[in-house]
Formats: structure tokens, C-alpha cells, sequence
């Protein structure tokens, strides 16, 4: 009886600390990014901002890239601007419904002026109308799916990566011309992103006669043999259009291992240090990093903060950017960073360069103007070899 | 004919790895009653001692040791870690609540899948990581018969399961402790009224599972390669499935649902369908339940009035 | 009603098993209720005249005040999270704690809910105009149908037992979510899901905000509560229970075992759909992730929290674990208050006397400053890390827990550290066990203040294990279930 008593108050005690707790979430910072050292600057610009993404959970592999990189942009930008822009994280592990639970946290917090994600469109979906009734603006650095601006259900949503009804194209027509299939396999891994660039990308093989065989199967499976053994002599490419470039990575050694002689042809979700099958192709938003000269310094210290990224962690190093110059400029203007402000500033963002190797400039809708397109062969050391860009 | 084997065996070596996560849990069931679903946890946690056993010894392009040895070293730390793991999660999360309503440990055992995963999360961060098996098992080793491709890492895998399973059958069979384990299982207070260690009995039990997860971790490295902190959930939900389709608490059914799976993923797939294979997976297996509602190799529960 | 009063020693030290003797039938109506001493016995005597529906409305009154103390919507959204794993709980607690069905394929009702209700209220079915029923007409249709639905699975308990039926919802479970994944992706919306759901319109008016949901689901918890508490003394329920202890037994008594198990998977179903139908409609979009696996073992987790059998525990459970969750957990503060409160929960439990308690405090404070000042002497950059938590607690230990500058390799080995020398603590005994807590209890700030506190979504995963299993340590029953008498 005497353990129930107290288990009970222990239980009312949580409850009560959670309900005096929350409140006072707002003004929950954490000092990571404050240790910076921006004391000296004349008159202190702080704020802060929020990032939404999957930390844990199946895909915190895109996620913990997510996160590393946009630490990464808000310690280098503090240190240039002398702002003093400190991040809070919210796990959304993919979840919509969990997405919109961390929104609202971040809505609700007063000194919360923008946000950094969510990595998935499903959950841009769920979260868009309410960062727009909050006015506050949110770039993603992953979400693709083309209703998310064409709806204009989301008024204060921009992205940093193009879109699938333009990749999905674009590397359709690449195949097509030049790679010249006869009969190829396209594989999605029942997610959004995957089904929304096979879908885009069916239809333009088909119209040019080439014979294709579609495919399905989840990302939690880690053998592909299976399938490998469906791959006709005939097939002379398999298209993957996955997230988790490990994955691509496996079915290219399941290739070998069945010695199958198909090509394969990922899409950005498999661009990254994980996949080196040589010989594949891999399409891009952005060049590799390493390979810009300006970008050395952040290449070293990416490198150093999260060895094994790929193409989910730049994009979001762009979009933090974006938020901390949106800041920074408010704050040199005079004015304090609102939301108001902030979203104004994102608005009319224009940036000549980035390290996504391509100006960045929002269109009306939220879309990046002149996304560019890259493509990457792997050659023999598993090194990416830019083949083409648009 | 030549495409069906090759589908053959490759749902035979991802069946050997369900079947050896699955006696895991099988043995964990029959003596404690308890669904210990940090199985699939510990298994991860083995992939991940082989990989770092690697590193080790220069990593995979790089070995200072021949294979053969390398191979040991792996298979022998991960199985006695992993399984050291799993006494010590008994110890301290299931020996407490060994007389609770059997629902209070699911959820214990939930919280160590939780902590599990997720302190590897924190030490090792969630970067994919590689064993790179064909650097120092070349594909060119194996058969091959025309588009029948079979690596040797895979007739390894598939060779060394049936020899473990057979092995622990003779324990369990042969051995004093396998008639003690047995003992407890059937009926652990009577056991213990004649002299059987219990707790002895079920830490060795415990051993003995998370050992076998341990090796099929370094195993599925072997053959999958790619690694990551969150590889134990699915596979531990397979083997649960395959334990409880083969009969659980049995030996033999836990090996037969476990190979009986994987096949039917790879003939489906391979026949059928990509898209709706874990659907028509799902279906067979509750067609399945419901002629044998004890499992295929179950005894039907005695009813104890 | 018995005044009778047992030492309550007896109950404090009362042997973990199956005991002998009164089962919980007769414990529950007659005879064996133990009461505190002195005053708290009182009320507690008290409390057991009033009658169930007035602490039931009082307790939703209580609820009801919540929106007038804050109008911050992610409170309100919590509090909704809340009442949805609440109701979700009560509704699994129908086959699991009273009809003693593993339900391993529950989750898929509340997604067969969400999805039943978005299909009849939005534009997915027959584009452009789309369907766009009454909310009154949607709800108890799709309740319904998941009743049907909910006798389908459980169809199979006919024959299965056990785990078996455990693992055949489970497959359930785990194909519905495959089946709105990659069945008819125009209908259903594939990994896209279905957007743009219309919201609930009751009482002629649109409700849009998070505080009317919170209302919403308030009323629909009470009266689920309610009902299930009438069914529960009912007929019925004394059925459910029997069949959970002796299923034999029950059929010589001419229950009706089958159908009596059949019931109990159509009302927990349909609980679950109307839970699903609330969701939708805040939500105003799902998706087939929403109902994976995860989100059943937060069911499961709540109503074995809570006590799985008592729908007061079912209501208490879900509560608590999804303000912890999703209202403690995310902010690092004050999940550092959670990681502190419950080691020191813990000791003040454990540990008697009061002098012991106070002496292995003493000490871990004393070891603390021992030890910060003797590494500060050997490499100043060891300790300059610092806290790296905020607020008053870190004011507190600043100088006093070795943080290194660069934490990441140290903290990796301090956390494997302290997770090894916790086991050890549970294995030895005695003396031995006061000298290891220090330098344990100590370690864990360290690794709190170096290590997790800078990662707060991973710390909140790896908090939510430890609290599962703390607490069943603690309470194997959960914090308001009964220990039950298992005939032998």
C-alpha cells in the first residue's frame, strides 16, 4: 500500500512538473551555440530557431546528417555575422503526427522566429498550415513532392532542392538518350519520395518504348537478392530512387555477387559516401561539396562533425544559412528578429552563391528559382565524376 | 529451374538468420514465458561487435590476419559478448519481475529495446556502416552455373546456421544442462524443488539465445553488409514470427518457421510479386495458424485445471 | 464492508507470486480490503462511498478547467496526444485486461478509424466533389464497421491461444499498414496519405481549434470511461473476466466463451475507430506511418503503466506517458529534472534508513569535489566543458562535474561506464553496494551533463526505456492494477 502512495505521488508530481514544465518551455534555450564567443559584438542580435527532423527512430540516418549540418551552419554563420542564433531540435522520427506535435511547440514558443525542415513531404503536409497561421517561416532541405508549393496551402514553406516532377524528368530523359535501355528495372522503396519519382519517371520510359519492369520493396529490408535475381540479361539499368544510399549501396554487391551487368541510376537520396558501386550514375541537386573550391572549409569541418554524409546534409546547411543571413540582415537593418521580420527577410532572399553551387532565390510559391541538376558517374576508386549539369 | 534455386538459396540464408534469432527467442519463451523483445536488439548488437572486430584487424581492405581466423575472432567475441549482454539484461531487467503478471515484462523488455538501440545510437551515431565482405571473400569464390550465382559467403552462412542448430538440439537433448533447461521450462518450482539451479539455468539459457543472435548479427553483416543501429527491429519481429509459426518453445519449429519465411519472401518476391510480399507473407502465415493453431512443430498447450 | 485492518506491514512485505488462498473475486467483493493507517485509511474509506459517476464527472470537470489555464497551443495538443492514448488505452484494456487477449493488432482499428472516417469526409473517393458525410453519420458508421471488423480478427481466437492469436493480430496489424501503403494508391493515397480531411462538425458548428478537440476528446473519454464501467460490472464483464481466468471453467458454466471473446475485439475496435475518427479530423490528414508498430507499444505501454484491468489505470497511464513524452521529454530542462527526480525517487525509495540516504549523498557530493578538483589540477581543459545543460541545476553542479572541453570520446566511455556499473549495482549486496552507488550516482551527472544533455532526441528514447523499465520495476502491476491471485 505504502509503495502504491508513493508511485502515485510520484506520478501526480510528474504531472504537475509537466504542466508548470511546459510552460516554461519557451524559454528553453540550449547554450551549445552560445559558448560561441559573439560577446564582442556591438549590439546582440539573438534568436532562435528551430529544426525538425527524424534523429531517431528507422531513417535517423538522414536525420543525424540533418542535424550535424545545420550545428555546422549556425556556429559558422555566429561566428561571421556575431549574431547569436541558437537551435532547438524536435524529433519527428518521419511522423506526421509527431510533426505536428514539435510545430506547435515551436509556435508556441514566443522567441521562436523560424524553422529548419521537416525532412519528409508528408509531414511539410501536416505541418503547413499551422507554421502558416504562426507566420513563421520553415525551409526544408529534403521534401520534394511538387504539391507542397503548387497547393498554396503552405504559404510560409520554401525548400533549397528541387522538385520531383522536375528531377524525376530530367533523369528519366538522361536514361533515355543516353544510357539507351532496352529493358530496364525501377525499384521504389514505398516511401514518398520514392514513389512520387517513379511515378514521374514510368510513364517517359514507357512512351519511348523502353520495356520496364517496376519494382517495390521497403526500406527496412537490407537484402535485395531477390529481386537481383529478377534482373534479365537484357536489363541493362536498374533505377533506384531511395533515401538510404546504403541500401543502394548493398543491391550494387548483390548485383556483383549474382554478376548481373546492369547500371545503376540513383537519384539524390543515394548520393553520399555510403554508395561507391563504380559505374553508377547518380543524379544531384547540388555538386559535391568537396569539389568547390569555397566550400574547402566547410567540406573539412563537415567531414570532421559527420564523416559518412551524403546529400541530405548540405541542403540543409543551405537552408539554416538562409534562416541565419535572413536574421542577420534584420538585425542590421535595426529592427528585432520577428517572425514577421524573418519571413520577410526569407522572402527576399538572394543569394549570388551556395554550397549547393547554385544562387539561391525563392520564386513566389516557395520554390527555388533555377534549380539546377547535376549528374555523377562513379568511377573505379569510388569517387563521384560530375558527367553533366543543367 | 536455375532462377528457383537461386531464389532457393537466397531465402534460405535470410530464413537461417530468422531461424537463428528465433531459437533465441524460442529457448527465452519456453523456460521464462517471457517475448523478450530486445532479441532483435542483441543481434544488432552483434553486427556491430563483428564490425568493429574488423576494424580491428585493419579493416576489410587491409587484414593483418587470414580470413579464416578473422572469421573466428568475429563469430567468437560477438556470440560470448553478446551473449555476457543478455545475461546481464536478465540480471537486472527480467529476474525482478520473474513472478509479475507476464504482460509487466513485454513492456520491460520494450524499454531495453528502447535503451538498446538507442545508446548505440548515441555511442556510434546512425551512420550506415560497412563490412565490405567481398574485399576478403571475393564473389568469385562459390558456385556459379550459368545465372546461378552463390557466393561462399552465403553457403557459409547457410552451413554454419545448420550446424548450430543441431548443435544446440544435441545440448538441449543430450546434456545435463539441456535436461535442466528443459526441467525448468516445464515446470520451474518443481525443478528447483529437485535440485536444479534456476537461476544458473536461465542465465545459461539466456547465454545461450543472445549468443546465437550475437553470431546471426555478424552473419547478416557478412551477407548484407550494411549495418546500422535499428537493423534488430525488423529481424526481431520476423524471428518472433517465425518462432511462433514454427511452434514456440520448439527447437525444430523455431528452425522450421524461420527458413519456411524466408523462403516464402524470396519466392514471392521473386515469383510474384515485390510490392505485396509481406502482404502475402502475412496471409500465408495466418492460414498457417489457423490449421495448426499450435504452430507447425507445437505441442498443444495442456490445459491445467 | 469490512473495518477489519490487517498490519500494513504485511501488504508493504508481502512476497512478489502467485499467492494462496483469496483470488481477486472475493478480495474485490468482500472481506479483503486493506486500508492505510490513521487519517489517509479515512479518506480512502471516504472516498470508496462516493459513488463511481461523481468522480468520474469530477474528474472531467478538473480536465475541463485545463483550456482555461492555458491557451498555449502545444499544451492543448499534449493534452490532446494525451486523451487520445488515454481513450486507446481504455479501449485495448477491453481485450487485453479484462477478456485476457493479446491484441497485438489493435493499432490497426485506430488506423481503420482515421482512415474510414478521411475517406467519407474528403474529397479521396469520387474526385472532384469528393464524399462529405455528417460527422453524426460518419463517427458511428465507421465505429461500427470497425466492430465488424474487430470480430473478424478476432475470429480466430476460436482456436488460437495465447501468443498464437497475439501473433495473428499482429499480422494484422502489420498489414494494414502495408495494405494503405501500396494497396489502390488512388484511392487510399499510397505513402502520400490523404489530405485535407474535414474537421468534426457538431452542434452546428465547425470545430477547427485545438482547444475544441481538447473539449472533443474530453467528452468522449468520459463517456467511453463511463460505458465501460457499466459494461464492466455488467453481465458481460464478469464474463470477460472469467473467460480471462479459466476459459474451461467458464464453458461449464455456460458462458458463451466465443462470443464473449468476439465482444470484447468489437468494442475494443470500435473505441479505437473513434479514436481514429478525432485524430483524423485534427489532424485533418493521415498517413500509414501514423499506425505503425511504434505507436502500439505506446498503447500497450500506457495501459501496463497503468494497470492493465483498471480502467482508472488505462485512463492514468496514457496520460502520463504522453505528457512525459511529448510534453517532458522534448525540452532538455526539464528532462533533466525528470533524469534527476527519478534517481532521486529512486534512492528515497530503496534506501532506508533516512541516515544511510543522507550518508551516500553526502558522499557522492563530497567524491564529486574531490574529484573536480584533482582533475581541474592535473588538465585544467578536462573539466572546461562544463555543464552543458541550462537553468538551475547546472548553476548548481558547474563546479563540480568533469565535463571535458571536447566531451564526445570521454563521454562515449564515462556512458558505457555508468551503464556497467548500474548492473553491478543491482549484483552486489550490502556495504559494497552504499561504497559503488557513489562514484555511480556520480557519473551519471557527469554523463548527463556532458554527454546526454547534448543530444536531447536520442537522451528522450533511452529515458523512455528506463522509465519502462523502472517503473515495472517498481510496480509489476502497473500504478493502479491489482495484484492478481494466479490460481495455481
Amino acid at each position: 500500500m505504502k509503495g502504491r502512495i508513493i508511485t502515485a505521488a510520484l506520478a501526480l508530481t510528474a504531472l504537475v512538473a509537466a504542466g508548470c514544465g511546459s510552460s516554461s518551455s519557451s524559454s528553453t534555450t540550449s547554450s551549445a551555440a552560445a559558448s560561441g564567443g559573439s560577446s564582442s559584438s556591438t549590439k546582440s542580435c539573438v534568436a532562435t530557431i528551430g529544426i525538425e527532423g527524424p534523429f531517431t527512430g528507422d531513417v535517423a540516418v538522414l536525420g543525424q546528417e540533418q542535424l550535424a549540418f545545420a550545428k555546422l551552419a549556425i556556429d559558422m554563420d555566429n561566428k561571421a555575422n556575431g549574431t547569436n542564433i541558437t537551435l532547438v531540435q524536435g524529433d519527428t522520427q518521419l511522423d506526421p503526427a509527431q510533426a505536428t506535435t514539435v510545430t506547435q511547440q515551436f509556435t508556441s514558443n514566443s522567441k521562436m522566429v523560424a524553422t529548419v525542415g521537416p525532412a519528409g513531404s508528408q509531414e511539410v503536409q501536416a505541418v503547413g498550415p499551422l507554421f502558416g497561421r504562426a507566420g513563421m517561416a520553415f525551409i526544408t532541405g529534403s521534401a520534394t513532392n511538387p504539391d507542397l508549393t503548387k497547393s498554396g496551402k503552405n504559404p510560409t514553406f520554401f525548400r533549397v532542392v528541387s522538385r520531383d516532377d522536375l528531377q524525376g524528368p530530367q533523369d528519366a530523359n538522361y536514361i533515355v538518350k543516353n544510357l539507351k535501355p532496352k529493358r530496364l528495372m525501377i525499384i521504389d522503396d514505398q516511401e514518398v519520395y520514392s514513389t512520387g519519382l517513379t511515378s514521374a519517371m514510368i510513364p517517359i520510359f514507357k512512351q519511348a518504348g523502353i520495356q520496364v519492369d517496376h519494382e517495390s520493396v521497403s526500406q527496412k529490408v537490407t537484402d535485395f537478392s531477390s529481386i537481383v535475381a529478377k534482373v534479365t540479361p537484357e536489363t541493362t539499368v536498374v533505377v533506384l530512387p531511395w533515401q538510404v544510399a546504403a541500401n543502394a549501396q548493398q543491391f550494387g554487391k548483390n548485383l556483383a555477387e549474382q554478376k548481373k551487368k546492369a547500371t545503376i541510376f540513383g537519384t539524390d537520396g543515394t548520393q553520399s559516401s555510403s554508395f561507391t558501386i563504380p559505374g553508377s550514375y547518380v543524379s544531384a541537386f547540388g555538386p559535391d561539396i568537396n569539389s568547390i573550391p569555397a566550400d574547402a572549409a566547410i567540406a573539412a569541418a563537415a567531414k570532421a562533425a559527420y564523416p559518412k554524409y551524403g546529400t541530405f546534409g548540405p541542403p540543409v546547411f543551405a537552408a539554416t544559412h538562409v534562416i541565419d543571413e535572413a536574421i542577420s540582415s534584420v538585425c542590421k537593418s535595426g529592427q528585432t528578429p520577428s517572425r514577421a521580420n524573418v519571413l520577410a527577410a526569407v522572402k527576399g532572399t538572394s543569394e549570388a552563391s551556395s554550397i549547393l553551387g547554385q544562387p539561391i532565390k525563392f520564386d513566389s510559391h516557395g520554390d527555388l528559382i533555377g534549380a539546377k541538376w547535376f549528374l555523377f558517374k562513379i568511377n573505379n576508386k569510388g569517387q563521384y565524376k560530375l558527367v553533366t549539369n543543367t | 529451374m536455375r532462377f528457383f534455386i537461386q531464389e532457393l538459396v537466397n531465402g534460405l540464408t535470410q530464413g537461417s538468420l530468422y531461424a537463428l534469432i528465433a531459437l533465441g527467442y524460442s529457448m527465452v519463451y519456453g523456460i521464462l514465458k517471457l517475448l523478450n523483445f530486445a532479441h532483435g536488439d542483441l543481434y544488432m548488437v552483434g553486427a556491430f561487435v563483428g564490425y568493429f572486430v574488423i576494424q580491428w584487424f585493419g579493416g576489410s581492405t587491409a587484414l593483418t590476419i587470414p580470413v579464416p581466423l578473422l572469421l573466428l575472432f568475429m563469430f567468437l567475441l560477438a556470440g560470448g559478448g553478446v551473449g555476457m549482454l543478455g545475461v546481464a539484461i536478465e540480471r537486472f531487467a527480467y529476474r525482478p519481475l520473474r513472478d509479475a503478471p507476464r504482460i509487466a515484462p513485454l513492456i520491460t523488455a520494450l524499454g531495453v529495446s528502447f535503451l538498446l538501440e538507442n545508446s548505440m545510437l548515441l555511442l556510434f551515431g546512425a551512420s550506415f556502416r560497412d563490412y565490405n565482405t567481398s574485399a576478403f571473400i571475393p564473389f568469385s569464390s562459390g558456385i556459379h552455373i550459368g545465372v546461378l550465382n552463390i557466393s561462399l559467403t552465403r553457403i557459409l552462412v547457410i552451413v554454419l546456421s545448420l550446424v548450430l542448430m543441431i548443435g544446440l538440439r544435441l545440448l538441449v537433448d543430450r546434456t545435463k544442462l539441456g535436461r535442466q533447461m528443459r526441467a525448468v521450462a516445464e515446470d520451474r518450482e518443481a525443478a528447483e524443488m529437485l535440485g536444479v539451479n534456476v537461476d544458473y539455468t536461465i542465465s545459461m539459457t539466456f547465454f545461450l539465445g543472445s549468443a546465437l543472435a550475437g553470431i546471426a548479427g555478424v552473419m547478416a553483416g557478412l551477407v548484407f553488409n550494411q549495418i546500422y543501429t535499428l537493423m534488430g527491429f525488423v529481424a526481431g519481429l520476423k524471428a518472433f514470427t517465425a518462432a511462433v509459426v514454427g511452434g514456440i518453445g520448439s527447437i525444430a519449429g523455431a528452425m522450421l518457421g524461420g527458413l519456411l519465411i524466408g523462403i516464402a519472401e524470396a519466392m514471392i518476391s521473386g515469383y510474384i510479386s515485390s510490392t505485396y510480399t509481406n502482404l502475402i507473407v502475412f496471409g500465408i502465415l495466418i492460414v498457417v495458424m489457423i490449421l495448426r493453431p499450435q504452430g507447425l512443430l507445437g505441442r498443444a498447450p495442456l490445459q491445467k485445471v | 464492508m469490512s473495518t477489519e485492518q490487517t498490519p500494513p506491514a504485511a501488504e508493504a512485505e508481502a512476497p512478489q507470486g502467485p499467492g494462496v488462498g483469496v483470488d481477486e473475486w472475493v478480495a474485490r467483493s468482500s472481506g479483503r480490503r486493506e486500508y492505510a493507517p490513521g487519517r489517509l485509511g479515512e479518506a480512502q474509506r471516504l472516498l470508496e462511498r462516493v459513488p463511481w459517476w461523481v468522480i468520474l464527472l469530477a474528474a472531467g470537470l478538473a480536465g475541463a478547467c485545463v483550456p482555461f489555464l492555458t491557451t498555449n497551443d502545444f499544451q492543448l495538443q499534449i493534452g490532446i496526444n494525451a486523451m487520445l492514448l488515454a481513450i486507446l488505452a481504455v479501449g485495448l484494456n477491453i481485450s487485453v485486461g479484462w477478456a485476457g487477449l493479446l491484441d497485438l493488432g489493435y493499432v490497426a482499428f485506430y488506423g481503420f478509424g482515421a482512415y474510414g472516417y478521411a475517406l467519407v469526409s474528403s474529397n479521396q473517393l469520387n474526385p472532384p466533389a469528393g464524399v462529405h458525410w455528417s460527422t453524426y453519420i460518419s463517427v458511428p458508421v465507421v465505429m461500427i464497421a470497425a466492430g465488424f471488423l474487430g470480430v473478424a480478427v478476432g475470429w480466430p481466437s476460436r482456436r488460437l491461444v495465447g501468443d498464437y492469436l497475439a501473433i495473428v493480430t499482429l499480422f494484422f496489424g502489420e498489414a494494414f499498414v502495408e495494405f494503405t501503403n501500396n494497396v489502390a494508391p488512388s484511392k487510399l493515397g499510397g505513402p502520400n496519405g490523404i489530405v485535407s480531411i474535414d474537421p468534426y462538425k457538431v452542434f452546428g458548428t465547425t470545430i477547427l481549434t485545438n482547444k475544441g478537440y481538447f473539449y472533443v476528446l474530453l467528452v468522449l473519454l468520459v463517456l467511453t470511461v463511463g460505458v465501460l464501467h457499466l459494461l464492466d460490472t455488467s453481465r458481460t464483464g464478469r464474463a470477460w473476466r472469467a473467460v480471462r481466468e479459466d476459459t474451461l471453467a467458464s464453458s461449464l458454466m455456460t458462458i458463451p466463451v466465443f462470443r464473449v471473446k468476439l465482444m470484447a475485439f468489437a468494442f475494443g475496435a470500435a473505441v479505437a475507430a473513434m479514436a481514429g475518427t478525432v485524430f483524423a479530423a485534427q489532424q485533418i490528414n493521415v498517413f500509414p506511418t501514423d499506425f505503425a508498430t511504434p505507436f502500439l507499444i505506446l498503447i500497450y505501454a500506457g495501459l501496463i503503466l497503468g494497470g492493465a484491468g483498471s480502467l482508472a489505470g488505462a485512463v492514468l497511464g496514457g496520460l502520463i506517458l504522453s505528457v512525459t513524452l511529448d510534453g517532458i521529454l522534448r525540452s532538455p530542462t526539464e528532462a533533466g529534472y525528470i533524469f534527476y527526480g527519478l534517481i532521486l525517487a529512486t534512492l528515497v525509495v530503496k534506501i532506508r534508513p533516512w541516515a544511510r540516504l543522507g550518508a551516500i549523498l553526502g558522499a557522492t557530493v563530497l567524491f564529486g569535489i574531490v574529484v573536480h578538483t584533482i582533475v581541474k589540477a592535473i588538465s585544467p581543459s578536462a573539466v572546461a566543458g562544463g555543464p552543458q545543460s541550462s537553468g538551475w541545476i547546472s548553476d548548481l553542479v558547474h563546479n563540480w562535474v568533469v565535463v571535458p572541453s571536447n566531451p564526445t570520446r570521454a563521454g562515449n566511455i564515462a556512458y558505457v561506464v555508468l551503464l556497467v556499473l548500474v548492473i553491478a549495482l543491482v549484483q552486489v549486496k550490502g556495504r559494497w553496494r552504499d561504497i559503488l552507488m557513489v562514484p555511480t550516482l556520480y557519473l551519471a551527472a557527469c554523463v548527463w551533463e556532458g554527454v546526454l544533455v547534448a543530444q536531447p532526441s536520442i537522451t528522450r528514447q533511452i529515458l523512455l526505456g528506463v522509465i519502462l523499465i523502472v517503473m515495472m520495476n517498481a510496480r509489476p502491476n502497473g500504478l493502479l492494477g491489482r495484484r492478481r491471485v494466479e490460481v495455481v
